[in-house]
């Protein structure tokens, strides 16, 4: 495979949810803070809500989407990150490299890794669960405090409390290394490819194993 | 609570249900609950509550699942310390709904039936007993024969025995304090419609310093009466100024000379007993069966169904079976109004006696004010009800489910069917 080439990392499908996770988590985490705070007045806090409400279902929505319409990526995806081995233990004691690349400007070395790295592993498992576990307790919150058991509903106050801050500090990281990773950052935005050399490196596993060139592929 | 609570008589307690900013999450779900749209405060905004609308029925507290609402009147230190001076009779006036569920405070299975061990851990505690069970016959002796009264004069022009005015048709029950508010507070055109008769509360409350200074050889005055109720609007109902009767009677037979003082001079709900208790030691699940020997503990079926939506009218029909007709009710069970349907109504024709003709009777139940009030209120405002005699309790299901009861985690109040309301206003 010619080393100017790119390689395609993330199809339409997945650039398309990952729009919508943006348009509806970003709102969604910024609103649950306010609405955690309550710093605003009265009309100011229930536009808060509102939005917080259609942001959720608009998440919602998109999930529901994605699991139906892209049905083979979810599945995927979900087999890639709970597909967990020694590398990930590795990964993870020197946290992918990153915190001596970042501050001490050194390279060490890191095993290799698939399509997803382990932190973007543990991240995306975090989503899976986390952000159903949201999405469930959001919506019998919204609509059905009054009619639950109150113990569960208060129980679901709390998950959704706990997977909300999760999520949000999850984020954070996620925006630092997808800017930091501008590249990736770059494809998942815009058209979806990835420096052929780049995921050599970070991804040599999942070139190895799975990217077959075009040419190749006799579909 | 309000700095000017505008809907309050002097001495009676205002805001007696609040909200605690900090748990609320403005989720709205106290709202639902809310009769009068006390609850104040936007979707996703802290909430507060309209002193000047509350019924202090306490459906919001039961049914907040973030634990942010909470009652401001506790009075249970000034109970233990009146126990506590010997020269005080303490009587406990204890709601047939109380029975069935202080268990639950002390691990017990929900629904247990503790009526003996309740009554062993008061007397524990140096309470003397009159059960509520006992004034709910008086109440229904009285309310019962008010109805016959308005029923025979609307039929057939009886007038009263001592000349004083007959309330119109539909009679509504006033033993509920949330109701009584309501109606004077949303529909005050409806107060002359409204029974007669004081509350069981109150008539046991006004016994205790009459009767009872014979009963335990007491002054009125060191007679402390305790209200021991499901309800948190009982405590309000309490502080009424208009409820001093004992004290009236009693100076008008030269046996008080002292300040007034209240017919029940405090109210514990149910969950506030269970504290008291907890605070004096005694486990009601490990108290033996005591069973008082005083005519204050003796009662009929009648007072015990007054808990449940539809006993005050269950209770109601007994009598008025018995006074009209003249003989015993062969089937004591009157079951079309009984159930957790939001309106129950039912027929029945009963031959009056004294006037050789059938009377029939149109009679309607009410519970779960919030839902189900407005169309029942809007027809008798507007003179098209069909109804003669309507029972109203505030609370889902009745005081079974009042604002009082021990808060069941596993349970909500909502009777209907689950149905999503999606919160956005």
């Amino acid at each position: 495979m010619s080393h100017d080439k790119m390689i395609l990392k993330h199809p339409l499908s997945v650039r398309m949810f990952h729009y919508f996770l943006i348009l509806s988590f970003l709102p969604l985490a910024v609103t649950g803070v306010l609405l955690y705070f309550k710093p605003l007045s009265d009309a100011a806090m229930h536009l808060t809500m509102q939005i917080h409400a259609a942001a959720g279902v608009a998440l919602t929505i998109a999930c529901a989407s994605f699991f139906f319409l892209a049905y083979d990526r979810v599945v995927l995806f979900i087999k890639r990150v709970f597909s967990v081995s020694l590398a990930d233990l590795k990964w993870f004691a020197v946290l992918g490299g990153y915190p001596q690349k970042l501050i001490l400007r050194k390279k060490v070395p890191v095993p290799p890794m698939g399509k997803y790295n382990s932190g973007q592993k543990l991240f995306g498992i975090f989503v899976l669960i986390g952000g159903s576990l949201l999405i469930l307790s959001g919506w019998i919150l919204w609509g059905f405090p009054h009619a639950m058991p109150r113990g569960f509903v208060s129980l679901m106050g709390d998950v959704h409390l706990i997977a909300g801050i999760v999520l949000t500090l999850f984020l954070c990281v996620h925006l630092f290394l997808g800017v930091y990773m501008f590249d990736d950052f770059k494809a998942m935005i815009l058209h979806g490819k990835i420096p052929y050399e780049e995921a050599r490196e970070m991804s040599s596993l999942w070139v190895r194993k799975e990217v077959i060139p075009i040419s190749e592929n006799k579909c | 609570m309000n700095a000017v609570a505008k809907t309050y008589q002097k001495g009676e307690i205002p805001g007696l249900i609040a909200i605690r900013a900090s748990a609320c999450k403005g989720c709205d779900a106290c709202q639902r609950y809310c009769p009068t749209g006390a609850i104040t405060g936007s979707f996703g905004a802290t909430h507060g509550i309209d002193v000047d609308l509350c019924l202090s029925c306490g459906q919001c507290l039961i049914s907040c699942p973030f634990d942010a609402v909470y009652e401001t009147d506790d009075a249970v230190d000034q109970v233990i310390a009146n126990l506590r001076d010997k020269s005080v009779s303490v009587v406990g006036i204890i709601a047939p709904a109380v029975r069935v569920a202080i268990g639950e405070e002390f691990g017990m299975k929900t629904g247990s039936l503790v009526t003996g061990k309740l009554y062993g851990s008061m007397k524990k505690a140096g309470f003397e007993i009159l059960d509520n069970n006992f004034a709910a016959d008086l109440t229904i002796m009285e309310e019962g024969s008010e109805l016959i009264s308005r029923a025979r004069h609307a039929v057939f022009g009886e007038k009263s025995a001592h000349g004083e005015p007959i309330g119109p048709l539909p009679q509504l029950t006033s033993c509920c304090p949330a109701w009584v508010r309501y109606v004077e507070t949303q529909c005050p055109a409806l107060i002359p419609h409204l029974s007669s008769a004081k509350s069981p509360q109150q008539m046991a409350g006004t016994v205790a310093k009459t009767y009872g200074t014979k009963v335990w050889n007491k002054p009125a005055s060191q007679i402390f009466t305790v209200g021991i109720m499901p309800c948190t609007a009982k405590k309000f109902e309490a502080s009424r100024p208009e409820f001093t009767s004992a004290y009236e009677f009693n100076k008008k037979q030269n046996r008080e000379t002292g300040p007034a003082y209240p017919d029940v001079d405090v109210v514990l709900t149910t969950r506030d007993l269970a504290r008291l208790f907890k605070k004096m030691k005694i486990d009601l699940a490990k108290e033996a069966d005591y069973s008082p020997d005083i005519l204050f503990a003796e009662y009929s079926g009648a007072g015990t169904i007054f808990g449940n939506t539809g006993g005050v009218m269950e209770a109601a029909v007994r009598t008025a079976y018995a006074v009209l007709t003249g003989e015993e009710l062969a089937n004591v069970e009157f079951k079309p109004v009984r159930g957790l349907k939001g309106v129950k109504s039912a027929s029945v024709t009963l031959k009056d006696a004294k006037y050789g003709k059938d009377v029939t009777i149109n009679l309607a139940v009410v519970h779960d004010m919030a839902r189900n009030i407005k169309p029942i209120v809007d027809d008798v405002l507007a003179g098209k009800s069909p109804y003669h005699f309507i029972e109203v309790m505030n609370c889902p299901a009745g005081c079974i489910n009042g604002g009082g009861q021990p808060i069941d985690k596993s349970g909500s109040s909502w009777v209907e069917a689950i149905r999503p309301l999606f919160a956005w206003k």
